[in-house]
Parts: C-alpha cells; structure tokens; sequence
C-alpha cells in the first residue's frame, strides 16, 4: 500500500504512487469510453487558434468560467460593515452558505450570514411566515443590532416584497418597532456582487435618513468615504485612514469591513466586531461631501445621495500615481485641508520605485481581468510604469466603463494595443491569450487555471483570492499599495527570468 | 617576490602613459594612491577574481575569511556557454582558530576535497589580506597540491592591501602567465588562430564577435578570460596573434608573450562599429604577417563593408527619435571614445566623456571625436557636479556602471548601465544597435515625463 500510518503522504504526492497510476490508467483504459488521446490533443489545437476565437466571442447561450459573484454576495459583504450588523438572507440557506464560504476563504476569518431556509412550500405559498420566523429567531439568537437583509433568486421569482413583510414582521412585535432592519433587492440573476454591494449601501442610507425618522441634512464639515467592494479592504481601508489622519479630515467610512474580515486572535470568539457605528451612519447625512473609491460599486448609492444635496465625487481606485494622486487632491479640496509633506516624501519613494525598475517593465504586455474599477485602477497604473495593457476584460463592466476605459487607453502611448472586454469570461480571456499572448497575465485567483492551460505567467491580484493568504492584508490603494502591487509586478518578472535561461540566471538584477 | 613582481607590474614598457613618465614618476608607480575617508574601488583581490573568474572549468577557492568570497560571489554577469562551475563559491573560510595556528593544512584539504568533489581542469587559489598577513605560503601549498593531487592548482598571490583593483588585475595576468600559458599543447595550433585579452564575455557579448571571427576562418583560440576553458588558456602561447581589449588589466600579459612566444599584439576594442571594423582590419592584417592566407585582408574588408552597411541602416532608423539628445558617458571599462562615432552617427550630442581610466592615445581619439572641446572630457566628475548638469538640462541621460546610477535617477535622469551588472552585449555591430536602441528605450520611456512631474496639487 502506498499508503502508511508511519509516513503518511498528502493527496499531493500520493495519487503520484504506482498503485494509484495504474488505477487511472485502468480507469481510462476501460470505463471512460474516451475519444482518443490524438482527437483530444487535435481538439485541443483547434480552440488555440484564431477562428475557435472567431465562434468563442460569438457565444451567446452560455458562460464557461465567469470572473464574477452574484448580487447578495455583494450585500451580505456590505452588512458586514456595520457596527453590530447581521447580514440575513431572504431565500434558501444554500446561497447563504457559499457566501459564507466565499468570504471566509478570501478574508481567511470568519463571515456571518443567516437566511431564512426557504423550502418548497415558502415558494408556493410566499415567503412572509419564513421571513417572520427568520427575523424572530436571528433577533434573539443571535442579538444583532441591525440585522441587514437581502434576496436570492428563489424570493424574487416568487416576488416576496420584503418591505412590505418586514413591516408586518414588526406588526407580529416579533422585533421591536424601532429596530433597523435596512433591505435591498438582489435577485442573483441581474448584474453583480457590485450592483448587490450599490443597492445595500443605498438601503441602510435610506433605512437611517428616511425610514427610521426623516431627517433633514445640516451640512456640516466631514466627508463621508465608501470604499467600494473591495476584497483588499482590511489594509486599504487602514492605509486611506492613514492619510485622511495625516491630513486632519474628519471623515466618516461607511461600510468599514477592515475588523470584520481582519480580527484579531486574542483568545475571544466576538460575533459582532468593528464596522461603522449606526450613529455615525445616521449622522453621515450631514456630511459636507460623499467620495466613493470605485465608481461602478456606487452608482445608484451616490444618486441617492446626491438628493439629500451632498456633492459626490466617484473615483476608480485609488491605485497607482495618478489614482492616489486623485484621492488627495479630491479630498484636499473638499475639505480644504493640505496634503502634508511626510505624504509627498512618500509619493517621492513610490517614483523612486518606479524609475529605478521601469527598464524591466517597458514595453510588457499585460492582460487584467477583475471588476471594473480595479481593472480601471490597475491599467492606470500599468500605463504609468510604461507597461503596456492589451487585454482588459471586466464581465461586469457597464458600457460607462468601457467608454472610459478606452479613453484611459487613448491618453497613454502605452495604451495603443488595449481592447477593453465586458460581458466577456475567462473563457474568451483564453482565447484572448493563446491567439495574441502577452507576458503577464493579472487578475484573481481562477486565472491560475489560465497560467496552466496557457503558460502565460500570472499576478494574483482582484477578489477573490482563494489559494494564496494574507494577501487582503497589505493594501492596493494609495502609493504604498502601488508599491506593492509594483513589487508583485517585479518578482513575476525577474522569476519569469530566472526560469528561462540558465546562461543568464544572474545574481543581480 | 610580491613585491619585485609588483614594481615590475607598475614599470609596464607596454603602456604609453607610464612611457611618458619621468624616471622619478616612473618609480612611484601607476596606481593612485587611496584617499582614507574618500570612497574607493575595489581591492587588489576583487581586480585578480574578477579578471580570472570568467574561467568556467575551474574552481576559484577563496583562501581567507569568509566575507571576501561572500560578497563578490556570482556577481557580474560573465556568462558561459559550457559549464557552471566557475558560479561556486569556494572559500576556505578562516576563522579565529586558523589564524592561530595558520590556514595551509585547511587550504589543502578544501583544494583536495574540491578536486575529489568536482573534478574541475584547475583549482585557481586566491590569497587574501588575512591568508597573507598569518604568512600562509599558498604558493608552496599549491605546487604540492598539484604534484600530489595531479590537478593543476594555480595559485594567484594579489591580497587585497596590496593595492587598487586595475593592479589585481594585472596579477591575475601574472598568474595566468607563469603557471597557467605554455603547459598545454593543442596539437592543432593553425595559422588563423587568436586570442583576446581583457575580455569577460559580459552579458554574452563574446558572441557579438565570435560569429564574425568565423565568417572569416578565424578561430579564437582562447579568450581572456570570457567563456574560457583552462585548457585553451593554458594552449594560447600557440596563437599567431593577441588583441588586446581592455588594455589597463592585461597589456603586461600581452607584452610577455609577444617577448616569450613571439605573438604580436595590438591594443584595439569591439565597442563601436569602425573600432569594430578597425579590429577586424588589425587582426586579418597581424594573421597575413605571420603566413595566413593573403586573402584573408579582402575578406576581411567584404565583411567589413557589409556589416557596416547593416549597422549604420539599423541605426538610421532610431535617428528621429534620439536626434539633438545630449547624453553624458561616465564610463571606467567600456571605452567611452568607441561609442562616442555611434552616438553622433544618431545625431545625439556627447556633452561630457569621463576619461579616467583611458590611455593618453585614448583621450585623443575622444578628444577628436569632441570636436577637441576639452571640457568635455574629464577626469572624474563628483556627484555633485553630475547632479548639476542634468538639473540644468545640460545632459538628457547617462551611460555608466551601477555606482553612479542614482546619481542620474535621483536627477529624474534616464539612465543605462554599460558596466558588468548590465543585461544586453554591446559588442560589435550589432551590439552597438543594441546600445542605442537601449538608449531609445531609455530616454524615450513615457516613465520620465511622470517621474519628472511635481505632485499634481504643487503644479497651480
């Protein structure tokens, strides 16, 4: 047997044993009724080339490998920036559970989430006593200061109002009255997580400014800051902090997710920790100003803002130069406050950076794929270090996006050879890398099946990040950000060096 | 010994600068004396590694502590295109205890047990301060290695306080030409055969003129010491002709063996395309003298005219981009007067050409080539000074070895490294496009107009 109890092999190696090769090979052999190895490696030639890519981009009736999450994924990760916040979900428990699991093999911590188990008879006869009970049992499970709700597909092919319910929920005095149970509508099968994450953030400024009391804005100095659906908030979040700190802005952070995805182990299980303070969510309404880090994680949010006569400014990331850059200048103005020099003696470093390296990146080509702003983010930044974008694919990119995108590209004499993709997979994106290959290949972690299929080598860098750790906790935002993501760059590039020669495997670079 | 030997180096009949000297000067000897407190180059060890090192079938052990072979280990980019065994690094690594009682019985066991271990063609031994300060003989420990051990084991007598690094070289010389040129006969010595001096294959460059030397039945019978094999060293004395390319670390050697073996030499360099062709003349010229084919001349020059052809339309192309640039070469090995043609042929402008380590004959040519404005060269120009010019715009860019680059990026200045850290060959014809397309890629990277740029909220 290959297997023993005194060494004991992990499924890394074991499957590599004699025993079990010949087990595959036999399986192969004689139960699988395969095509033969020659078909499949023609077959496999074929979709590599320029006219499989022709009738690739012409599918219409399916998605194979889609770069993107659903609408109450982008929800539940908004309910989880509020103080004491519970994020519920109306519809069955599956969605519930891999958003969950989603969360927590990226954040590498815990993710609460309720639903409300509907069955078969909720969807026969609607959903109003699974949602009473539901908000019944999670009130006084699990005492929640807010419980944040959510639909999946299930709630909203059946049409289950939830405003309406949750009104009588509060009428059966199974909740106080007065408690906040802010809602969105989400159904998984129109757009993204950054449509649920837009549409969640816009429910609990509504629940707060109008629902709960309504409120009538005292303009006052602070500026409000959504980050956006970011899978990089722990550490972009504290290292925004960080300037607004050194800059003396008052600010509040609305959706604050950095403690509740990066807490500490300190010997206590806390259900609830971190997220912004309902208090301040109520008072954000008197906010001189709302800055939203991505655009497209915030356009309906803004909007509804914008009515309560607040200017908004939407940003694409603060990645790079030019996009920290934005950010500062952006929040200098709105506040009147000065970018402290310590901060320019930081941006110094991060051109330091980038002229003592930019030899080695001139000129690489790069494919991104991710959400829209950080793929707007990170191509500004490319362009800056003289790389040259090619393909950039977002498949939750609005037309807005794409537009902007291409006048990105336009305004850089790097940006000549880049074609912008929406409503596209990674699917297409193989396509995309075997008929014009580049050298670098960015985006989240499913693009490791791209780096093997294609050989193109390949940054982890987007959301989700499932098989590398920690790495939410170093920021993409702001020039240390782009240092990082600079380095990341750079390590690709010198490894991709190192493997491809023995004659210049040189010491130093 | 160390000490004849070293008087004798700095007497060198075969360079013109220390003929120019007076009989007092003479005495005094070539190397500048070091400034204590002022930053220096490297030692006389690093000079003798570093010019013998290129040797890939040999071990190279480090007889001294263990920081001397530690910090220098596989750090230039001399490539070979056989084996691997000269990126070791081998050190006897002295400690407290061996400096009590002495190094020589570790030092045989490390040349004994590398033998065993690699079966290398040579075992090179370098003295360092501490070996030579606790009077370890290596020369006596290497001769009985080699009678027992039936290796050749080298030893290379250049501790590092003995002086500069250009003096280390020349040891490095010295020991190739008393233990290593002479022992080896080819058996197939040829009447086309060369070798070059002062050539360290950097970044593959031996193959910008390898292939040129073959068009013309020319074979290069060893290279010193780039991509070399201890046995074509040790069978050079049968060539009919030695160029020398970098004149400052081997002219000596190139001197013994014209007076030893009767090999001409003359001083010439592969950097910039008519040096290049000027090269390639000297050779086919030198090879005719000694009874080569005589129409090796005409060949030479129908290569010549092609490559040249090919050179200058390659380079025409990058003439709109670099036209009117003004580049500063700060350069100690690569000739700066050699590229100096190429960078004109472009229409870019040489504002400035340090000439530190360059022979009087050197300075001349740059100096022509300047137009004779003799501000444009000098000797050594401080940071200070560097920085300067590219703040007033007086320099779009400079050429030089890794130590100054920051002076240049801190400037916001494009900068290209032409010293052994680099990455591309810049040798011969095609080399010389290499350098200037860099230099395109360099000074025309979009990065400089951002990195110049003020943060954006200081520009109103």
């Amino acid at each position: 047997m290959p297997q023993s109890a005194d060494k004991v092999k992990d499924h890394i190696s074991l499957f590599q044993e004699p025993e079990y090769k010949e087990l595959f090979e036999n399986k192969k052999a004689n139960y699988e009724c395969r095509v033969s190895d020659e078909d499949v490696a023609k077959q496999i030639e074929y979709t590599k080339t320029w006219e499989y890519r022709e009738k690739n981009f012409a599918r219409k009736h399916a998605v194979i490998n889609p770069p993107r999450a659903c609408q109450p994924l982008g929800s539940v990760y908004a309910a989880a920036g509020f103080e004491g916040a519970m994020p519920y979900v109306h519809g069955s428990q599956g969605c519930a559970a891999y958003f969950r699991s989603h969360l927590s093999r990226h954040f590498k911590d815990a993710a609460l989430c309720v639903s409300d188990s509907m069955t078969e008879d909720g969807a026969v006869f609607g959903g109003l006593n699974n949602l009473v009970d539901g908000l019944q049992n999670c009130y006084a499970l699990y005492k929640p200061k807010m419980i944040v709700m959510s639909t999946t597909c299930m709630s909203e092919v059946i049409g289950d109002d939830l405003s309406a319910f949750i009104a009588t929920a509060k009428e059966k005095e199974v909740i106080p009255a007065d408690f906040p149970v802010p809602f969105a509508h989400t159904p998984s099968f129109v757009g993204s997580h950054l449509n649920g994450y837009d549409l969640m953030i816009k429910g609990v400024f509504s629940y707060f400014w109008d629902r709960e009391a309504q409120l009538t804005p005292v303009k006052g100095e602070t500026i409000n800051i959504i980050p956006g659906f970011d899978g990089y908030a722990p550490a972009n979040n504290r290292e925004i902090e960080r300037y607004l700190g050194m800059m003396g802005v008052d600010y509040t952070l609305i959706c604050d997710v950095k403690d509740t995805f990066d807490s500490p182990t300190d010997g206590h299980y806390k259900m609830y920790y971190g997220g912004t303070k309902l208090d301040d969510v109520r008072a954000s309404i008197n906010a001189k100003a709302t800055v939203s880090l991505q655009e497209f994680s915030t356009e309906k949010t803004l909007e509804y803002v914008a009515t309560k006569g607040q200017e908004t400014v939407a940003l694409n990331s603060p990645m790079g130069l030019t996009g920290t850059d934005a950010f500062l200048m952006t929040v200098s103005k709105l506040s009147g406050k000065a970018i402290p020099e310590e901060l320019e003696v930081e941006r110094g470093r991060l051109v330091d950076a980038i002229a003592d390296s930019a030899a080695w990146l001139h000129g690489k080509r790069v494919s991104v794929f991710g959400d829209p702003d950080f793929v707007y983010g990170l191509t500004g930044f490319l362009l800056e270090l003289g790389m040259e974008p090619v393909h950039l694919l977002a498949s939750n990119g609005n037309s807005d996006w794409e537009a902007k995108m291409k006048e990105l590209l336009a305004s850089s004499p790097f940006g000549g050879s880049g074609q912008v993709f929406i409503n596209k997979d990674l699917w297409h994106m193989r396509s995309l890398l075997f008929t014009e290959p580049v050298d670098l290949l960015i985006g989240s972690s499913y693009g490791k099946y791209l780096e093997k299929d294609t050989g193109t080598p390949f940054i982890r860098l987007g959301f989700p990040i499932f098989d590398r750790h920690h790495h939410h906790r170093f920021p993409t935002f702001g020039y240390q950000g782009a240092l990082r993501i600079l380095v990341e760059i750079l390590d690709r590039v010198f490894e991709v060096a190192d493997n491809a020669s023995d004659i210049s495997f040189d010491l130093t670079r | 010994m160390l000490k004849n030997k070293i008087a004798e180096l700095m007497n060198e009949p075969g360079c013109a600068t220390n003929q120019a000297k007076s009989d007092a000067q003479r005495k005094k000897g070539c190397s500048k004396p070091l400034t204590p407190g002022a930053a220096a180059g490297g030692c006389c060890f690093d000079g003798a590694k570093i010019a013998l090192q290129p040797i890939t079938d040999v071990v190279h052990l480090v007889h001294g502590p263990i920081a001397c072979e530690g910090n220098s280990w596989d750090t230039r980019n001399s490539w070979s295109s056989g084996g691997d065994l000269y990126r070791l690094g081998f050190t006897t690594d002295l400690s407290n205890l061996d400096i009590v009682h002495g190094g020589e019985k570790k030092l045989y066991k490390a040349i004994k047990r590398s033998i065993a271990r690699y079966k290398p063609a040579a075992v090179f031994v370098y003295q360092t301060c501490v070996g030579a300060l606790i009077g370890d003989d290596v020369d006596a420990v290497c001769k009985a290695a080699t009678e027992r051990l039936g290796t050749p084991v080298i030893p290379v007598n250049a501790p590092g306080f003995v002086g500069s690094k250009n003096l280390g070289n020349r040891l490095g010389g010295e020991a190739l030409f008393e233990h290593v040129i002479g022992t080896v006969d080819p058996g197939d010595a040829g009447p086309t055969d060369i070798n070059i001096l002062g050539e360290y294959n950097v970044a593959g460059e031996l193959d910008q003129f390898r292939p040129l030397l073959a068009r013309l039945g020319i074979r290069l019978r060893a290279s010193i010491t780039g991509d070399a094999r201890f046995r074509d060293v040790a069978a050079c004395h049968t060539a009919r002709a030695n160029m020398v390319l970098c004149s400052q670390a081997l002219v000596t050697l190139a001197r013994k063996m014209k007076e030893t073996y009767g090999i001409p030499y003359f001083e010439g360099s592969f950097y910039g395309i008519s040096d290049t062709s000027d090269a390639l003349r000297n050779i086919a010229r030198m090879l005719v003298e000694k009874g080569a084919d005589p129409t090796l001349t005409d060949r030479a020059e129908a290569l010549i005219a092609e490559e040249e052809a090919k050179a200058w339309a390659a380079l025409a192309q990058f003439r709109p981009r670099l036209a009117g640039r003004k580049v500063l070469l700060y350069t100690g090995g690569v000739k700066s007067w050699s590229v100096i043609q190429a960078l004109q042929e472009v229409g870019m402008e040489v504002v400035g050409s340090s000439v530190r380590k360059a022979t009087e004959a050197d300075k001349a040519k740059a100096l022509e080539r300047l137009g004779g404005d003799e501000d444009k060269l000098a000797d050594a120009i401080t940071p200070r000074d560097m920085y300067a010019m590219f703040t007033d715009g007086k320099a779009d860019m400079m050429l030089s070895g890794g130590r100054s680059q920051f002076v240049a990026l801190k400037a916001r200045t494009p900068w290209l490294d032409i010293n052994q850290e680099r990455h591309h060959g810049y040798a011969c014809y095609d080399g010389m496009v290499e350098l200037v397309r860099q230099i395109d890629l360099a000074i025309n990277n979009p990065i400089w107009a951002q990195v110049r740029r003020p943060a954006p909220w200081e520009e109103a």
